[in-house]
Protein backbone atom coordinates (compact mmCIF):
# COMPACT_ATOMS: atom_id res chain seq x y z
CA UNK A 1 0.00 0.00 0.00
CA UNK A 2 1.45 3.12 -0.96
CA UNK A 3 0.67 7.17 -1.33
CA UNK A 4 0.08 6.48 -4.88
CA UNK A 5 -3.39 4.88 -4.19
CA UNK A 6 -4.71 7.91 -2.85
CA UNK A 7 -6.02 10.46 -5.07
CA UNK A 8 -6.24 13.56 -3.37
CA UNK A 9 -8.62 15.66 -5.82
CA UNK A 10 -10.74 17.66 -3.35
CA UNK A 11 -13.66 19.95 -4.68
CA UNK A 12 -16.21 22.32 -3.58
CA UNK A 13 -20.18 20.86 -5.11
CA UNK A 14 -22.29 23.76 -4.24
CA UNK A 15 -25.66 22.36 -3.43
CA UNK A 16 -26.97 25.44 -2.36
CA UNK A 17 -25.79 28.38 -2.82
CA UNK A 18 -24.81 30.42 0.08
CA UNK A 19 -26.21 27.71 2.52
CA UNK A 20 -24.85 24.08 1.82
CA UNK A 21 -21.67 23.10 0.21
CA UNK A 22 -19.72 19.36 -0.02
CA UNK A 23 -16.07 19.71 0.24
CA UNK A 24 -15.84 16.09 -1.64
CA UNK A 25 -12.53 14.23 -1.33
CA UNK A 26 -11.38 11.47 -4.17
CA UNK A 27 -11.49 8.08 -2.30
CA UNK A 28 -10.11 5.14 -4.83
CA UNK A 29 -12.02 2.06 -4.28
CA UNK A 30 -9.50 -1.12 -4.47
CA UNK A 31 -11.16 -2.97 -1.77
CA UNK A 32 -9.21 -0.98 1.50
CA UNK A 33 -11.81 1.19 2.28
CA UNK A 34 -14.06 -0.75 4.93
CA UNK A 35 -17.29 1.51 4.03
CA UNK A 36 -17.47 -0.51 0.39
CA UNK A 37 -17.57 -3.87 -0.55
CA UNK A 38 -14.31 -5.86 -0.56
CA UNK A 39 -14.69 -6.48 -4.49
CA UNK A 40 -15.51 -3.04 -5.36
CA UNK A 41 -13.54 -0.50 -7.83
CA UNK A 42 -13.67 3.08 -8.67
CA UNK A 43 -13.96 6.02 -6.72
CA UNK A 44 -16.18 7.42 -4.48
CA UNK A 45 -16.56 11.33 -2.82
CA UNK A 46 -15.95 11.46 0.82
CA UNK A 47 -17.87 14.75 1.95
CA UNK A 48 -17.26 16.87 4.38
CA UNK A 49 -20.76 19.46 4.45
CA UNK A 50 -20.62 22.74 4.94
CA UNK A 51 -23.52 24.19 6.05
CA UNK A 52 -23.81 28.49 6.26
CA UNK A 53 -26.09 30.62 7.57
CA UNK A 54 -24.85 34.39 7.83
CA UNK A 55 -22.01 33.99 9.65
CA UNK A 56 -22.40 30.94 11.61
CA UNK A 57 -21.10 27.91 9.88
CA UNK A 58 -21.46 24.28 10.53
CA UNK A 59 -19.18 21.42 9.01
CA UNK A 60 -20.86 17.76 9.65
CA UNK A 61 -17.59 15.32 9.24
CA UNK A 62 -14.21 15.93 8.76
CA UNK A 63 -12.39 13.80 6.15
CA UNK A 64 -9.47 11.62 6.36
CA UNK A 65 -5.71 12.56 7.08
CA UNK A 66 -4.78 12.30 3.26
CA UNK A 67 -7.08 14.93 1.89
CA UNK A 68 -6.83 17.44 4.65
CA UNK A 69 -4.64 20.21 3.32
CA UNK A 70 -7.17 19.96 0.71
CA UNK A 71 -9.98 20.13 2.53
CA UNK A 72 -8.72 22.83 4.67
CA UNK A 73 -8.11 25.03 1.72
CA UNK A 74 -11.26 24.61 0.52
CA UNK A 75 -13.06 25.73 3.74
CA UNK A 76 -10.54 28.81 3.71
CA UNK A 77 -12.44 29.29 0.26
CA UNK A 78 -16.18 29.31 1.57
CA UNK A 79 -15.69 30.46 4.91
CA UNK A 80 -15.38 34.09 5.20
CA UNK A 81 -13.22 36.48 7.55
CA UNK A 82 -15.70 36.82 10.90
CA UNK A 83 -17.18 33.26 10.09
CA UNK A 84 -18.03 31.07 13.16
CA UNK A 85 -17.20 27.34 12.77
CA UNK A 86 -18.85 24.29 14.43
CA UNK A 87 -18.28 20.91 13.83
CA UNK A 88 -20.61 17.60 14.30
CA UNK A 89 -18.69 14.23 13.14
CA UNK A 90 -21.87 12.38 12.67
CA UNK A 91 -19.88 8.32 13.28
CA UNK A 92 -17.55 9.70 16.14
CA UNK A 93 -15.93 6.20 16.05
CA UNK A 94 -15.26 6.49 12.44
CA UNK A 95 -11.77 8.08 10.76
CA UNK A 96 -13.71 8.91 7.97
CA UNK A 97 -15.60 11.61 10.10
CA UNK A 98 -12.92 12.48 12.95
CA UNK A 99 -9.30 12.39 11.67
CA UNK A 100 -9.37 16.26 10.84
CA UNK A 101 -11.26 17.83 13.96
CA UNK A 102 -8.50 18.96 15.78
CA UNK A 103 -6.49 20.46 12.74
CA UNK A 104 -9.85 22.14 11.71
CA UNK A 105 -10.71 23.20 15.05
CA UNK A 106 -7.42 25.08 15.27
CA UNK A 107 -7.24 26.23 12.11
CA UNK A 108 -10.84 28.05 12.39
CA UNK A 109 -10.98 28.64 15.90
CA UNK A 110 -14.04 26.66 15.91
CA UNK A 111 -16.56 27.96 18.24
CA UNK A 112 -18.03 24.08 19.58
CA UNK A 113 -17.91 20.47 18.54
CA UNK A 114 -21.49 18.62 18.78
CA UNK A 115 -20.93 15.29 20.08
CA UNK A 116 -23.12 12.44 22.32
CA UNK A 117 -20.16 12.30 24.71
CA UNK A 118 -19.00 14.86 27.27
CA UNK A 119 -15.65 15.88 25.51
CA UNK A 120 -15.41 15.12 22.24
CA UNK A 121 -11.72 16.56 21.76
CA UNK A 122 -10.84 12.89 23.96
CA UNK A 123 -12.37 10.79 20.92
CA UNK A 124 -10.31 12.51 18.21
CA UNK A 125 -6.61 13.10 19.04
CA UNK A 126 -4.51 10.55 16.78
CA UNK A 127 -1.37 12.48 16.24
CA UNK A 128 1.46 14.43 18.21
CA UNK A 129 1.83 16.34 15.28
CA UNK A 130 -1.67 18.51 16.29
CA UNK A 131 -0.45 18.09 20.08
CA UNK A 132 1.22 21.45 19.81
CA UNK A 133 1.21 24.12 22.42
CA UNK A 134 -1.73 26.32 21.87
CA UNK A 135 -4.31 28.26 24.16
CA UNK A 136 -7.18 27.29 21.71
CA UNK A 137 -9.56 24.31 23.68
CA UNK A 138 -12.21 22.78 21.40
CA UNK A 139 -15.42 22.93 23.43
CA UNK A 140 -17.84 20.49 23.37
CA UNK A 141 -21.43 21.02 23.19
CA UNK A 142 -23.85 17.75 23.90
CA UNK A 143 -26.12 16.65 21.78
CA UNK A 144 -28.97 14.11 23.12
CA UNK A 145 -30.59 10.93 20.86
CA UNK A 146 -32.40 13.69 19.27
CA UNK A 147 -32.20 17.20 19.60
CA UNK A 148 -32.74 20.65 17.63
CA UNK A 149 -29.40 22.40 16.64
CA UNK A 150 -29.84 26.12 15.79
CA UNK A 151 -27.71 28.00 13.13
CA UNK A 152 -27.45 30.90 12.19
CA UNK A 153 -26.30 34.29 14.69
CA UNK A 154 -30.40 34.45 15.77
CA UNK A 155 -30.85 30.82 15.57
CA UNK A 156 -32.99 31.30 12.32
CA UNK A 157 -32.09 27.83 10.78
CA UNK A 158 -33.07 24.90 12.85
CA UNK A 159 -31.75 21.24 12.18
CA UNK A 160 -32.90 18.41 13.63
CA UNK A 161 -30.18 15.91 14.68
CA UNK A 162 -31.25 12.43 15.83
CA UNK A 163 -30.41 8.85 15.80
CA UNK A 164 -29.40 7.19 12.27
CA UNK A 165 -32.36 4.47 12.27
CA UNK A 166 -30.22 1.63 10.63
CA UNK A 167 -26.74 1.45 11.66
CA UNK A 168 -23.55 -0.16 12.84
CA UNK A 169 -21.92 2.13 15.13
CA UNK A 170 -23.04 5.15 16.57
CA UNK A 171 -24.30 7.45 13.67
CA UNK A 172 -26.49 10.44 13.64
CA UNK A 173 -28.72 12.26 10.70
CA UNK A 174 -29.22 15.37 10.70
CA UNK A 175 -32.32 17.29 8.98
CA UNK A 176 -31.72 20.38 7.88
CA UNK A 177 -35.74 21.64 6.56
CA UNK A 178 -34.66 24.97 5.31
CA UNK A 179 -32.57 23.43 2.49
CA UNK A 180 -34.46 19.76 2.50
CA UNK A 181 -31.14 17.98 3.21
CA UNK A 182 -31.07 14.63 5.46
CA UNK A 183 -27.53 14.13 6.07
CA UNK A 184 -27.80 10.26 6.09
CA UNK A 185 -24.08 9.69 7.37
CA UNK A 186 -23.41 5.78 6.33
CA UNK A 187 -27.28 5.08 4.65
CA UNK A 188 -27.64 5.93 1.14
CA UNK A 189 -24.18 5.39 0.08
CA UNK A 190 -24.36 2.82 -1.82
CA UNK A 191 -23.64 4.73 -5.62
CA UNK A 192 -20.03 4.97 -6.03
CA UNK A 193 -18.61 5.55 -9.79
CA UNK A 194 -16.17 3.40 -12.57
CA UNK A 195 -13.83 7.21 -12.41
CA UNK A 196 -13.05 10.13 -10.66
CA UNK A 197 -15.23 12.28 -12.64
CA UNK A 198 -18.27 11.05 -11.15
CA UNK A 199 -21.25 12.10 -11.40
CA UNK A 200 -21.89 12.57 -7.75
CA UNK A 201 -24.97 13.90 -7.64
CA UNK A 202 -28.07 12.21 -8.82
CA UNK A 203 -30.91 13.80 -9.73
CA UNK A 204 -32.94 11.78 -11.97
CA UNK A 205 -34.92 8.81 -10.33
CA UNK A 206 -34.24 6.73 -13.15
CA UNK A 207 -30.55 6.54 -12.26
CA UNK A 208 -30.79 5.63 -8.45
CA UNK A 209 -29.72 2.05 -8.42
CA UNK A 210 -31.70 -1.42 -8.36
CA UNK A 211 -32.89 -2.88 -5.65
CA UNK A 212 -30.68 -5.84 -5.79
CA UNK A 213 -27.35 -3.67 -6.10
CA UNK A 214 -28.49 -2.15 -2.68
CA UNK A 215 -29.27 -5.37 -1.19
CA UNK A 216 -26.07 -6.78 -2.24
CA UNK A 217 -24.14 -3.21 -1.21
CA UNK A 218 -25.87 -3.53 2.90
CA UNK A 219 -24.92 -7.09 3.12
CA UNK A 220 -21.19 -6.62 1.54
CA UNK A 221 -20.52 -3.46 4.15
CA UNK A 222 -21.33 -2.77 7.06
CA UNK A 223 -25.30 -4.24 7.40
CA UNK A 224 -23.67 -7.68 6.36
CA UNK A 225 -26.02 -9.14 9.29
CA UNK A 226 -29.44 -8.22 8.39
CA UNK A 227 -29.78 -11.32 6.31
CA UNK A 228 -32.87 -13.06 8.39
CA UNK A 229 -32.53 -10.29 11.10
CA UNK A 230 -35.63 -7.44 11.98
CA UNK A 231 -35.81 -5.78 9.18
CA UNK A 232 -39.09 -4.70 9.02
CA UNK A 233 -38.71 -3.46 12.39
CA UNK A 234 -35.89 -1.12 10.49
CA UNK A 235 -37.97 -0.30 7.56
CA UNK A 236 -40.26 1.47 9.81
CA UNK A 237 -37.78 3.57 11.48
CA UNK A 238 -36.66 4.64 7.62
CA UNK A 239 -39.95 5.41 6.84
CA UNK A 240 -40.62 7.24 9.67
CA UNK A 241 -38.06 9.50 9.17
CA UNK A 242 -39.30 9.88 5.25
CA UNK A 243 -42.87 11.23 6.74
CA UNK A 244 -41.71 13.36 9.42
CA UNK A 245 -39.66 15.39 6.88
CA UNK A 246 -39.93 16.77 3.85
CA UNK A 247 -36.36 15.58 2.31
CA UNK A 248 -35.81 16.75 -1.22
CA UNK A 249 -31.81 15.73 -1.01
CA UNK A 250 -29.91 13.00 0.72
CA UNK A 251 -26.55 13.73 1.73
CA UNK A 252 -24.86 10.92 2.29
CA UNK A 253 -21.32 10.55 4.33
CA UNK A 254 -20.09 8.83 1.21
CA UNK A 255 -21.00 8.37 -2.48
CA UNK A 256 -23.85 10.18 -4.39
CA UNK A 257 -26.19 13.00 -3.33
CA UNK A 258 -29.41 12.53 -4.31
CA UNK A 259 -31.69 15.64 -5.77
CA UNK A 260 -35.40 16.34 -6.34
CA UNK A 261 -38.44 14.07 -4.51
CA UNK A 262 -38.28 11.81 -7.01
CA UNK A 263 -35.36 10.83 -6.92
CA UNK A 264 -34.95 10.95 -2.84
CA UNK A 265 -38.43 8.86 -2.62
CA UNK A 266 -36.99 6.04 -5.17
CA UNK A 267 -34.08 5.83 -3.13
CA UNK A 268 -36.64 5.28 0.43
CA UNK A 269 -38.36 3.01 -1.89
CA UNK A 270 -35.89 0.87 -2.96
CA UNK A 271 -33.60 0.81 0.55
CA UNK A 272 -37.09 -0.54 2.21
CA UNK A 273 -37.60 -2.43 -0.61
CA UNK A 274 -33.97 -4.57 -0.19
CA UNK A 275 -34.40 -4.32 3.69
CA UNK A 276 -38.07 -5.98 3.15
CA UNK A 277 -36.48 -8.26 1.52
CA UNK A 278 -33.83 -9.56 3.81
CA UNK A 279 -36.22 -9.93 7.14
CA UNK A 280 -36.88 -13.20 9.39
CA UNK A 281 -40.11 -13.54 7.78
CA UNK A 282 -38.90 -14.17 4.25
CA UNK A 283 -35.21 -14.95 4.73
CA UNK A 284 -33.70 -17.66 7.06
CA UNK A 285 -31.17 -16.13 8.83
CA UNK A 286 -27.69 -18.02 9.30
CA UNK A 287 -24.05 -17.17 10.87
CA UNK A 288 -22.43 -15.17 8.23
CA UNK A 289 -18.68 -15.31 7.49
CA UNK A 290 -16.33 -12.29 7.35
CA UNK A 291 -15.54 -12.55 3.67
CA UNK A 292 -19.25 -14.04 2.12
CA UNK A 293 -20.27 -12.11 -0.88
CA UNK A 294 -23.49 -12.02 -1.10
CA UNK B 1 -19.62 -6.38 46.01
CA UNK B 2 -15.41 -7.24 45.87
CA UNK B 3 -13.40 -7.39 49.02
CA UNK B 4 -10.66 -5.11 49.08
CA UNK B 5 -7.67 -7.49 49.07
CA UNK B 6 -8.83 -8.40 45.56
CA UNK B 7 -9.16 -4.34 43.95
CA UNK B 8 -6.43 -4.44 41.46
CA UNK B 9 -5.40 -2.34 37.95
CA UNK B 10 -3.87 -1.93 34.89
CA UNK B 11 -1.07 -3.27 33.97
CA UNK B 12 -2.10 -6.63 34.88
CA UNK B 13 -0.57 -10.42 33.87
CA UNK B 14 -3.21 -12.21 32.22
CA UNK B 15 -1.22 -15.39 31.23
CA UNK B 16 2.47 -15.44 31.51
CA UNK B 17 3.76 -12.98 28.85
CA UNK B 18 0.35 -11.23 28.22
CA UNK B 19 -0.84 -8.23 29.54
CA UNK B 20 -3.78 -6.38 30.08
CA UNK B 21 -3.09 -2.13 29.71
CA UNK B 22 -5.77 0.51 29.43
CA UNK B 23 -8.60 2.02 30.88
CA UNK B 24 -12.19 2.47 31.64
CA UNK B 25 -15.11 4.78 29.79
CA UNK B 26 -17.62 5.85 31.70
CA UNK B 27 -21.27 5.23 30.69
CA UNK B 28 -24.23 6.04 31.59
CA UNK B 29 -27.27 3.79 31.07
CA UNK B 30 -31.05 3.04 33.10
CA UNK B 31 -29.76 5.92 35.30
CA UNK B 32 -26.66 4.46 36.37
CA UNK B 33 -23.38 4.46 35.79
CA UNK B 34 -21.21 1.98 34.22
CA UNK B 35 -17.63 1.12 33.06
CA UNK B 36 -16.22 -0.22 29.96
CA UNK B 37 -13.11 -1.08 28.86
CA UNK B 38 -11.00 0.23 25.61
CA UNK B 39 -8.38 -2.46 26.68
CA UNK B 40 -5.06 -2.75 24.72
CA UNK B 41 -2.91 -6.30 25.63
CA UNK B 42 0.92 -6.43 25.11
CA UNK B 43 2.30 -10.10 23.98
CA UNK B 44 5.81 -10.98 24.99
CA UNK B 45 8.29 -13.33 23.18
CA UNK B 46 11.52 -14.12 23.23
CA UNK B 47 12.66 -12.06 20.20
CA UNK B 48 9.46 -9.60 20.26
CA UNK B 49 6.87 -8.13 21.48
CA UNK B 50 3.31 -6.93 20.09
CA UNK B 51 0.41 -5.21 21.00
CA UNK B 52 -3.04 -5.96 20.65
CA UNK B 53 -5.00 -3.00 20.19
CA UNK B 54 -4.31 1.03 20.87
CA UNK B 55 -7.03 1.30 23.61
CA UNK B 56 -9.00 4.52 23.27
CA UNK B 57 -7.24 8.09 22.04
CA UNK B 58 -8.04 9.26 25.54
CA UNK B 59 -6.32 6.76 26.97
CA UNK B 60 -2.96 6.99 25.25
CA UNK B 61 -0.80 8.69 27.87
CA UNK B 62 -2.03 5.98 30.17
CA UNK B 63 -1.19 3.19 27.99
CA UNK B 64 2.46 5.30 27.04
CA UNK B 65 3.81 5.31 30.40
CA UNK B 66 2.24 1.46 30.73
CA UNK B 67 3.90 0.53 27.60
CA UNK B 68 6.78 1.61 28.74
CA UNK B 69 7.00 0.22 32.18
CA UNK B 70 6.31 -3.10 30.81
CA UNK B 71 9.04 -3.13 27.69
CA UNK B 72 11.67 -2.08 30.13
CA UNK B 73 14.26 -4.58 30.03
CA UNK B 74 11.78 -7.28 27.39
CA UNK B 75 12.04 -7.77 23.98
CA UNK B 76 11.31 -4.35 21.54
CA UNK B 77 7.84 -3.89 20.39
CA UNK B 78 7.70 -4.84 17.00
CA UNK B 79 4.67 -5.33 15.82
CA UNK B 80 1.26 -3.91 16.26
CA UNK B 81 -2.07 -5.56 15.70
CA UNK B 82 -5.42 -3.67 15.47
CA UNK B 83 -8.96 -6.18 15.48
CA UNK B 84 -10.44 -3.43 13.19
CA UNK B 85 -10.54 0.44 12.56
CA UNK B 86 -12.56 1.92 14.98
CA UNK B 87 -11.39 4.84 17.32
CA UNK B 88 -11.67 3.08 20.90
CA UNK B 89 -9.77 0.19 19.16
CA UNK B 90 -7.02 1.89 16.82
CA UNK B 91 -7.43 5.69 18.08
CA UNK B 92 -3.36 5.56 19.45
CA UNK B 93 -1.94 3.69 16.65
CA UNK B 94 -1.02 6.90 15.12
CA UNK B 95 1.14 7.70 18.14
CA UNK B 96 2.20 4.22 18.68
CA UNK B 97 3.95 4.04 15.14
CA UNK B 98 5.43 7.98 15.81
CA UNK B 99 6.81 6.27 19.05
CA UNK B 100 7.88 2.97 18.04
CA UNK B 101 10.19 3.64 15.20
CA UNK B 102 10.49 -0.30 14.25
CA UNK B 103 6.58 -0.79 15.10
CA UNK B 104 4.78 -2.82 12.14
CA UNK B 105 0.96 -2.53 11.88
CA UNK B 106 -0.58 -5.25 11.46
CA UNK B 107 -3.89 -6.73 10.60
CA UNK B 108 -7.26 -5.45 7.85
CA UNK B 109 -5.18 -2.22 6.82
CA UNK B 110 -8.13 -0.84 4.98
CA UNK B 111 -8.86 2.52 5.54
CA UNK B 112 -5.23 3.24 7.10
CA UNK B 113 -3.46 4.57 4.33
CA UNK B 114 -6.14 7.40 4.36
CA UNK B 115 -6.23 7.96 7.67
CA UNK B 116 -2.42 7.99 8.28
CA UNK B 117 -0.94 8.15 5.37
CA UNK B 118 2.72 8.93 7.03
CA UNK B 119 3.10 5.27 7.66
CA UNK B 120 1.87 3.73 4.54
CA UNK B 121 4.72 2.12 4.24
CA UNK B 122 4.68 0.35 7.92
CA UNK B 123 1.64 -1.73 7.11
CA UNK B 124 1.35 -5.06 6.67
CA UNK B 125 -1.79 -6.56 5.64
CA UNK B 126 -2.63 -10.02 7.45
CA UNK B 127 -5.52 -12.45 7.50
CA UNK B 128 -7.17 -15.76 8.51
CA UNK B 129 -4.08 -18.19 9.10
CA UNK B 130 -1.51 -15.59 9.07
CA UNK B 131 0.58 -15.11 12.15
CA UNK B 132 3.88 -13.65 13.32
CA UNK B 133 6.79 -15.07 14.82
CA UNK B 134 7.65 -13.35 18.61
CA UNK B 135 9.98 -16.20 19.31
CA UNK B 136 8.66 -18.72 21.80
CA UNK B 137 4.95 -18.18 20.63
CA UNK B 138 3.32 -17.05 17.67
CA UNK B 139 0.43 -14.97 17.27
CA UNK B 140 -2.08 -16.10 14.92
CA UNK B 141 -4.96 -14.15 13.18
CA UNK B 142 -8.05 -16.07 13.47
CA UNK B 143 -11.78 -16.13 12.56
CA UNK B 144 -13.85 -12.81 13.70
CA UNK B 145 -17.20 -13.94 15.07
CA UNK B 146 -18.85 -11.30 16.81
CA UNK B 147 -17.65 -7.82 14.82
CA UNK B 148 -18.66 -4.49 13.41
CA UNK B 149 -16.69 -3.18 10.36
CA UNK B 150 -16.53 -5.75 7.93
CA UNK B 151 -12.57 -5.14 8.07
CA UNK B 152 -12.39 -7.16 12.00
CA UNK B 153 -9.68 -10.03 12.52
CA UNK B 154 -9.36 -11.75 15.72
CA UNK B 155 -6.04 -13.04 17.25
CA UNK B 156 -4.72 -15.48 19.06
CA UNK B 157 -1.62 -16.18 20.99
CA UNK B 158 -0.53 -19.53 20.35
CA UNK B 159 1.27 -19.88 23.70
CA UNK B 160 -0.93 -19.63 26.10
CA UNK B 161 -3.97 -19.91 23.94
CA UNK B 162 -4.98 -16.31 24.41
CA UNK B 163 -8.17 -15.41 22.18
CA UNK B 164 -7.61 -11.39 21.09
CA UNK B 165 -11.54 -10.75 20.47
CA UNK B 166 -12.07 -7.45 19.76
CA UNK B 167 -15.65 -6.77 20.45
CA UNK B 168 -16.40 -10.40 20.99
CA UNK B 169 -17.14 -10.68 25.14
CA UNK B 170 -18.02 -7.06 25.15
CA UNK B 171 -19.45 -6.22 28.44
CA UNK B 172 -19.93 -3.03 30.93
CA UNK B 173 -18.78 -3.50 34.53
CA UNK B 174 -19.94 -2.10 37.85
CA UNK B 175 -16.87 0.40 39.20
CA UNK B 176 -19.13 1.24 42.42
CA UNK B 177 -18.65 -2.46 43.00
CA UNK B 178 -14.65 -2.37 42.52
CA UNK B 179 -14.77 -4.50 39.73
CA UNK B 180 -12.17 -2.23 37.59
CA UNK B 181 -9.05 -4.16 37.28
CA UNK B 182 -10.47 -7.49 37.89
CA UNK B 183 -10.67 -10.46 35.67
CA UNK B 184 -14.45 -11.72 35.00
CA UNK B 185 -13.99 -14.59 37.37
CA UNK B 186 -13.15 -12.45 40.35
CA UNK B 187 -16.16 -10.07 40.09
CA UNK B 188 -18.32 -11.78 41.71
CA UNK B 189 -21.34 -9.42 42.19
CA UNK B 190 -21.26 -8.72 38.04
CA UNK B 191 -24.50 -9.93 36.26
CA UNK B 192 -23.00 -10.73 33.07
CA UNK B 193 -26.20 -10.80 31.12
CA UNK B 194 -27.53 -7.48 32.64
CA UNK B 195 -24.16 -5.73 31.49
CA UNK B 196 -24.25 -7.56 28.05
CA UNK B 197 -27.29 -6.16 27.40
CA UNK B 198 -26.24 -2.53 28.52
CA UNK B 199 -23.31 -2.59 25.86
CA UNK B 200 -24.99 -4.27 23.48
CA UNK B 201 -27.83 -1.32 23.70
CA UNK B 202 -24.76 1.53 23.40
CA UNK B 203 -22.99 0.03 21.08
CA UNK B 204 -23.64 -3.43 19.20
CA UNK B 205 -27.04 -2.28 17.84
CA UNK B 206 -27.14 -5.08 15.27
CA UNK B 207 -27.34 -7.59 17.76
CA UNK B 208 -30.69 -6.28 18.60
CA UNK B 209 -32.01 -7.50 14.97
CA UNK B 210 -30.21 -10.37 14.17
CA UNK B 211 -30.67 -14.09 15.67
CA UNK B 212 -27.51 -14.53 17.95
CA UNK B 213 -28.06 -18.01 18.23
CA UNK B 214 -25.61 -18.58 15.58
CA UNK B 215 -23.30 -16.42 17.12
CA UNK B 216 -23.29 -17.73 19.97
CA UNK B 217 -22.86 -21.04 18.95
CA UNK B 218 -20.25 -20.34 16.27
CA UNK B 219 -18.03 -18.26 19.48
CA UNK B 220 -18.38 -21.44 21.39
CA UNK B 221 -17.16 -23.65 18.41
CA UNK B 222 -14.11 -21.13 17.87
CA UNK B 223 -13.30 -21.17 21.98
CA UNK B 224 -13.28 -24.87 22.04
CA UNK B 225 -11.50 -25.46 18.46
CA UNK B 226 -9.06 -22.75 19.60
CA UNK B 227 -8.86 -24.54 23.22
CA UNK B 228 -8.69 -20.97 24.70
CA UNK B 229 -7.47 -20.60 27.89
CA UNK B 230 -7.56 -17.30 28.63
CA UNK B 231 -10.18 -14.36 26.94
CA UNK B 232 -8.79 -10.92 26.32
CA UNK B 233 -11.48 -8.73 25.30
CA UNK B 234 -11.15 -5.05 24.44
CA UNK B 235 -14.45 -3.75 26.74
CA UNK B 236 -15.29 -7.03 28.92
CA UNK B 237 -13.22 -7.97 31.80
CA UNK B 238 -10.66 -10.84 30.68
CA UNK B 239 -11.44 -14.06 31.25
CA UNK B 240 -9.22 -16.81 33.11
CA UNK B 241 -11.41 -19.94 33.36
CA UNK B 242 -13.59 -19.84 29.63
CA UNK B 243 -16.05 -23.19 30.69
CA UNK B 244 -17.07 -21.45 33.89
CA UNK B 245 -17.86 -17.97 32.09
CA UNK B 246 -18.45 -19.02 29.05
CA UNK B 247 -22.15 -19.85 29.44
CA UNK B 248 -22.25 -16.52 31.00
CA UNK B 249 -21.38 -14.62 28.23
CA UNK B 250 -23.82 -16.97 25.63
CA UNK B 251 -26.51 -15.96 28.21
CA UNK B 252 -25.30 -12.35 27.68
CA UNK B 253 -25.55 -12.45 24.39
CA UNK B 254 -28.96 -13.93 23.93
CA UNK B 255 -30.25 -11.74 26.63
CA UNK B 256 -28.67 -8.52 25.20
CA UNK B 257 -30.07 -9.08 22.11
CA UNK B 258 -33.74 -9.64 23.01
CA UNK B 259 -33.70 -6.66 24.88
CA UNK B 260 -35.07 -3.45 22.57
CA UNK B 261 -32.79 -1.18 21.59
CA UNK B 262 -32.97 2.31 23.49
CA UNK B 263 -30.10 3.96 22.05
CA UNK B 264 -26.33 5.55 22.37
CA UNK B 265 -25.23 8.53 24.26
CA UNK B 266 -27.44 10.19 26.42
CA UNK B 267 -26.91 14.33 26.48
CA UNK B 268 -29.09 17.24 27.64
CA UNK B 269 -32.41 17.80 25.81
CA UNK B 270 -31.51 21.19 23.86
CA UNK B 271 -27.94 22.41 22.29
CA UNK B 272 -27.30 26.04 22.63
Amino acid sequence: MNNSQVSAVTEVISLVPDKLYSVASTIRLDGSVSSYPANATGYTKGHCYLLKEGKDALLLDTGYTAHRSAIIASLRGILAEGDELSIYPLRLNEYMSVCNVEMIAQTFRAKQCYSGNPDASLWVGFSRHVERPDDYQLKTTLVARRQEIDLGSAGERKLQAFQAPIRLIGTRWVMDPSTGTLFSSDSFTHEWSRTTHGPWVIDDADDVAAMPHIRSFLLNTRYWWLEGGKTEELCAKIDAVRRDYSIERIAPGYGKITEGRAAVDRQFDRLIEALRSLDRSVTPSAYVDRDLIR
Amino acid sequence: MTAPHLRKGTPRELAPGVHWLGDCLEQHANGKIYHTYNAAYLVIGTEASLLVETGHPKDYPLLAGQLQSLLEGQPPLRYLFVTHQETPHSGGLGRILEDYDDVILCGDMSDYHLAFPQFADRMKPMRDGDSIDLGGRRFHVVEPVIRDLRTTWWGFDDKEKVLFPGDGFAYSHYHEDGHCGLFAEEAISLNIPEVSAVFADRALFWTKFTDMKHYADRLEYIVKKLDARYIAPAHGLPIIDPATTFPKIKEGLLYGSSVPESGTETGPTKAA
